[in-house]
C-alpha cells in the first residue's frame, strides 16, 4: 500500500500590504487583524463547463489549472472579488450592481464616461450662456457639486428577465450598505441632492484614506445621506430587469488641487484630442482642440469603485476629470 | 444575510517563534585575490581616509551589486607592552588604542571602577590571561543577521610568514566548537564563545608537523549577537598560543611582506611574545591587508529570529460558497449551476486578512485554486512573519 502524497504545504505565507505596513509603522494599535475573507481574483468562471461529456469531474478541469499570481502588496489591487457566505445553497441568482445610465445620471454621450468639470471656468464654458441647466448629460459640476443637476446612480438587484421586476428580492441579498472609493487627490463624494442656489458645502467625510490616497466612504440605507435608497418594486426606471434591491446615488466634487491648480493635470493628465471634444447641451463643441469654437482642455482618467458591503459585488466606474486650459 | 468576512475569535490565532539559519561561506579568494588587477589594486576592498578600518565587499564596491560582508580592524590595549613606548615610528598608535578600547567597552564593558575591561581569553573576567593585541572581524548585519549561530564559526588562517602565496603552507583552524553548549553570558553585548585554534592534519599542510601538537589553545572570542570575532594577534607569533611549538617559519627571522610590512618574531625574546613590527610599525590598513591575505576561509551559520502569527482561517461547509466575481454570474444567474438544487461551488485563490474596519492588511496566496462547496470544510493556516 502506497503512502499518501503529503508534499503539499498547508501553511500559507502572508505578506503585508502597503497599508498594513503603514498601520504597523504607526504603532498606535491600528494594525490589528480581526477578520478574513477569501478571494478568487484569477478565476474565470466562464471556464466552468457544465456540459462536459466526460462527467462532473471534468466540469472545472480548466479552472483548477488556472495559475495563481503571487500576492500584490498594493491593498487596492487584491481581493477585488470576494467569496460570500450565504446560508442557503439553493440560490440560482445573485444580485449585481449596475450603472443606471439614463436621465440625468447617464454618461457623457461623446466619451461614454462620467465627466467631472474641475473648476468654475470649465463649468462656465460648458454651461454656455444659458447657465447651469445647459450642462450636458454625463457632465458633473465638480466645482460646486450641489449646483449640478447630474449625478451618478447604480442600481442593485437581479438583472435577469427570467424573473419579474415585481418579485421581491430576498432580504439577505439586499445591499443596505455601500463602500465608495475614490482617489482623494482628484475628488470627493458629494450628496446627490441638487440646489442650484446653494454655495459649496462640505462633502462627506471619508471613513479612511489609505497610503495610496484612496478615500473610502461608507453609506448606509438609513444614514440620511440620501446616497442609498430603496428601489421600489416594479420601478421601471431601474436598469435592473428583475427583482430590485437598492440604488446608490452620488456626485463627485473636484479636489481643491484640481480646482486651483493645473499641477496634477500637467503631471497625470492628457491634452484632449479632436475625438474627445466635449459638447454643450445644445450639441455645440465647447471644450476641445477645435478653436475657435472650442477651448482646449486637459483631463485625468480615474475610477470610482462601488462595492456592496453585503455581497461584496464591486463595480469600477470610469470617471474623467476635465479642466479648461 | 450574505457576508464576505469571517471574524477571528481568540482561538483562531497563535504566535510562534522560529529560528531560521543560513550557511555563510566566505572563501579567501573573495577576501583577497578575485578582484585584484595586475597593479595589486583590490576593487572590493574599501579603505578610508581616517584609516581606522577596512571594509570588505563581495564585489567591487563601486558597483551597486556589491554587498558589504565585513570590516576588519585591529588594536591593542593601553596596557599592552606594545603601547609602552611612544616611539615616533609607532604608526597610528593612538587610533589602535582607541579602537581596542572602543571594542572592549562595547563587548567586555567596564569594571566596578569604571575602567574599560580587557578581552579575556577564557571569559573569566576575575583573572587569567588577557587578549591585549587583537584583530577584529566585524561582520555585516547582512551576513550575521540576528546572531551568529553558536558552534558554527570557523576561520581558517594561513600562519606561514610568506605573504603572497606561501602563507597557506601552514594553516590553523579557529572554531568555537564548544560554543553551542558552553558560551558565556557576562558581556554587555550578549553571548559569546571561546575560539580555539587547531592545526589538525586535515588543515595543516601535508608534510609539516602540527605545531600545536594536537592541542587546541584559546585564541579569541566570538560575540554571537554582535557579529564580531576577536582574534588574538598571538596566532602569528612564535609560541604565541599557550607557548606551544613555535611556528618555525616565522620564529626568529624577518619575512618581508607587501608594502614592506614585516611580520617578525620578537628580537631575541623567548616564550610567548608578539610580533611588534607589524602591529606597531604599520598602519591599521596594512595590518588588515596582512591579515586578509592570510584568510583561507571564513564560515558560519547565522540565525534570524522569526516571530510569526499563525491565523487559522476556518472555513465551514456553509461558508464562502458563492462569489462576487463578475464572471460568476451571467444575467445574474450562477454559471456553475443549472438549477437551484445544484450545489454552489467556488474556487479560492487568495486569503485576505482585514482590520475591524475592513482594511486589507495582509494577503496570502494559494499555489492553485482550491475548490469550495457545501460538502467541504477546511482550515487554512496563514502565517504572518514579523
Amino acid at each position: 500500500m502506497g503512502f499518501l502524497d503529503n508534499s503539499g504545504d498547508i501553511i500559507l505565507d502572508a505578506v503585508l500590504t502597503d497599508l498594513g505596513r503603514k498601520r504597523l509603522a504607526e504603532g498606535n494599535g491600528s494594525f490589528k487583524i480581526a477578520k478574513f475573507a477569501l478571494g478568487d481574483d484569477e478565476i474565470d468562471y466562464g471556464l466552468y463547463d457544465k456540459n462536459n461529456t466526460s462527467g462532473s469531474a471534468y466540469y472545472d478541469i480548466n479552472i483548477l489549472q488556472t495559475p495563481v499570481l503571487e500576492a500584490f502588496t498594493n491593498n487596492m489591487s487584491s481581493m477585488n472579488s470576494r467569496l460570500m457566505s450565504i446560508a442557503r445553497n439553493d440560490l440560482l441568482y445573485l444580485p449585481v450592481i449596475k450603472p443606471n445610465k439614463s436621465g440625468n445620471h447617464t454618461v457623457d454621450a461623446t466619451l461614454s464616461t462620467y465627466v467631472v468639470l474641475a473648476d468654475q471656468t470649465t463649468v462656465n464654458t460648458m454651461q454656455g450662456p444659458s447657465g447651469e441647466a445647459s450642462l450636458a448629460a454625463g457632465q458633473l459640476n465638480g466645482d460646486v457639486a450641489a449646483q449640478g443637476a447630474n449625478f451618478i446612480q447604480l442600481d442593485q438587484g437581479l438583472d435577469t428577465s427570467e424573473l419579474s421586476a415585481n418579485s421581491v428580492l430576498a432580504a439577505d441579498l439586499v445591499e443596505t450598505q455601500y463602500m465608495i472609493q475614490i482617489d482623494n487627490r482628484l475628488g470627493s463624494i458629494a450628496t446627490p441632492a441638487t440646489n442650484t442656489n446653494a454655495g459649496e458645502t462640505l462633502g462627506f467625510k471619508p471613513t479612511s484614506i489609505d497610503d495610496d490616497n484612496i478615500a473610502t466612504y461608507i453609506f448606509t440605507l438609513s444614514d440620511q445621506s440620501e446616497v442609498v435608497n430603496n428601489l421600489l418594486t416594479g420601478n421601471t426606471f431601474s436598469v435592473i430587469d428583475g427583482p430590485q434591491g437598492t440604488s446608490v446615488k452620488f456626485k463627485i466634487a473636484a479636489s481643491l488641487d484640481l480646482k486651483t491648480s493645473a499641477y496634477l493635470f500637467n503631471r497625470l493628465g492628457t491634452v484632449a484630442t479632436a475625438a474627445q471634444t466635449l459638447q454643450g447641451a445644445g450639441g455645440t463643441d465647447l471644450l476641445g482642440p477645435d478653436a475657435p469654437t472650442a477651448t482646449a482642455y486637459k483631463f485625468i482618467d480615474s475610477t470610482v469603485r462601488i462595492s456592496g458591503m453585503t455581497t461584496g459585488y464591486t463595480v469600477d466606474l470610469p470617471v474623467r476629470f476635465v479642466k479648461q486650459t | 444575510m450574505a457576508t464576505s468576512f469571517k471574524t477571528f475569535d481568540n482561538r483562531d490565532s497563535v504566535v510562534t517563534r522560529n529560528l531560521l539559519h543560513e550557511a555563510i561561506p566566505i572563501t579567501g579568494t573573495i577576501v583577497s585575490g578575485t578582484y585584484t588587477n595586475k597593479a595589486g589594486t583590490e576593487y572590493n576592498i574599501k579603505d578610508y581616509s581616517h584609516g581606522m578600518f577596512q571594509s570588505v565587499y563581495d564585489y567591487p564596491y563601486l558597483s551597486s551589486s556589491a554587498n558589504h560582508i565585513f570590516d576588519l580592524t585591529m588594536g591593542y590595549s593601553p596596557s599592552s607592552s606594545l603601547s609602552q613606548s611612544l616611539a615616533a615610528d609607532y604608526s597610528m598608535q593612538p587610533k589602535k588604542i582607541n579602537l581596542y578600547n572602543q571594542m572592549a567597552q562595547v563587548l567586555v564593558g567596564f569594571d566596578e571602577n569604571g575602567a574599560v575591561r580587557q578581552f579575556d581569553e577564557d571569559g573569566d573576567l576575575t583573572g587569567g590571561r588577557k587578549i591585549r593585541e587583537c584583530y577584529f572581524f566585524n561582520f555585516a548585519r547582512l551576513l550575521s543577521k540576528d546572531e551568529i549561530k553558536k558552534g558554527s564559526f570557523s576561520l581558517t588562517l594561513g600562519v606561514n610568514s610568506s605573504y603572497e602565496t606561501g602563507s597557506f603552507r601552514q594553516m590553523i583552524n579557529i572554531t568555537d566548537g564548544s560554543g553551542s553548549t558552553s558560551y558565556k553570558v557576562n558581556s554587555p553585548a550578549g553571548e559569546y564563545g571561546i575560539l580555539r585554534a587547531s592545526g589538525s592534519s586535515g588543515v595543516w599542510s601535508a608534510g609539516r608537523a602540527d605545531p600545536l601538537s594536537g592541542s587546541t589553545p584559546k585564541c579569541g572570542l566570538v560575540y554571537y549577537q554582535a557579529g564580531i570575532a576577536v582574534i588574538t594577534a598571538s596566532v602569528f607569533v612564535s609560541g604565541g598560543l599557550d607557548g606551544r611549538s613555535p611556528y618555525t617559519a616565522i620564529a626568529g627571522r624577518t619575512t618581508r611582506m607587501r608594502n614592506k610590512v614585516q611580520l617578525t618574531g620578537p628580537p631575541g625574546a623567548a616564550g610567548p611574545h608578539l610580533a611588534p613590527a607589524v602591529l606597531t610599525g604599520s598602519t591599521i590598513d596594512v595590518n588588515c591587508d596582512a591579515l586578509r591575505h592570510r584568510i583561507k576561509n571564513v564560515s558560519f551559520n547565522n540565525s534570524t529570529e522569526l516571530n510569526s502569527a499563525v491565523y487559522f482561517c476556518r472555513v465551514n461547509n456553509t461558508d464562502f460558497n458563492y462569489s462576487a466575481n463578475p464572471t460568476y454570474l451571467k444575467d445574474s444567474k450562477l454559471v456553475v449551476k443549472t438549477n437551484a438544487q445544484d450545489l454552489p461551488v467556488t474556487y479560492v485563490t487568495t486569503v485576505g486578512l482585514y482590520s475591524a474596519d475592513n482594511e486589507l492588511l495582509a494577503i496570502a496566496k494559494l499555489s492553485e485554486p482550491l475548490k469550495k462547496d457545501p460538502t467541504t470544510e477546511f482550515t487554512l493556516r496563514v502565517r504572518l512573519d514579523y
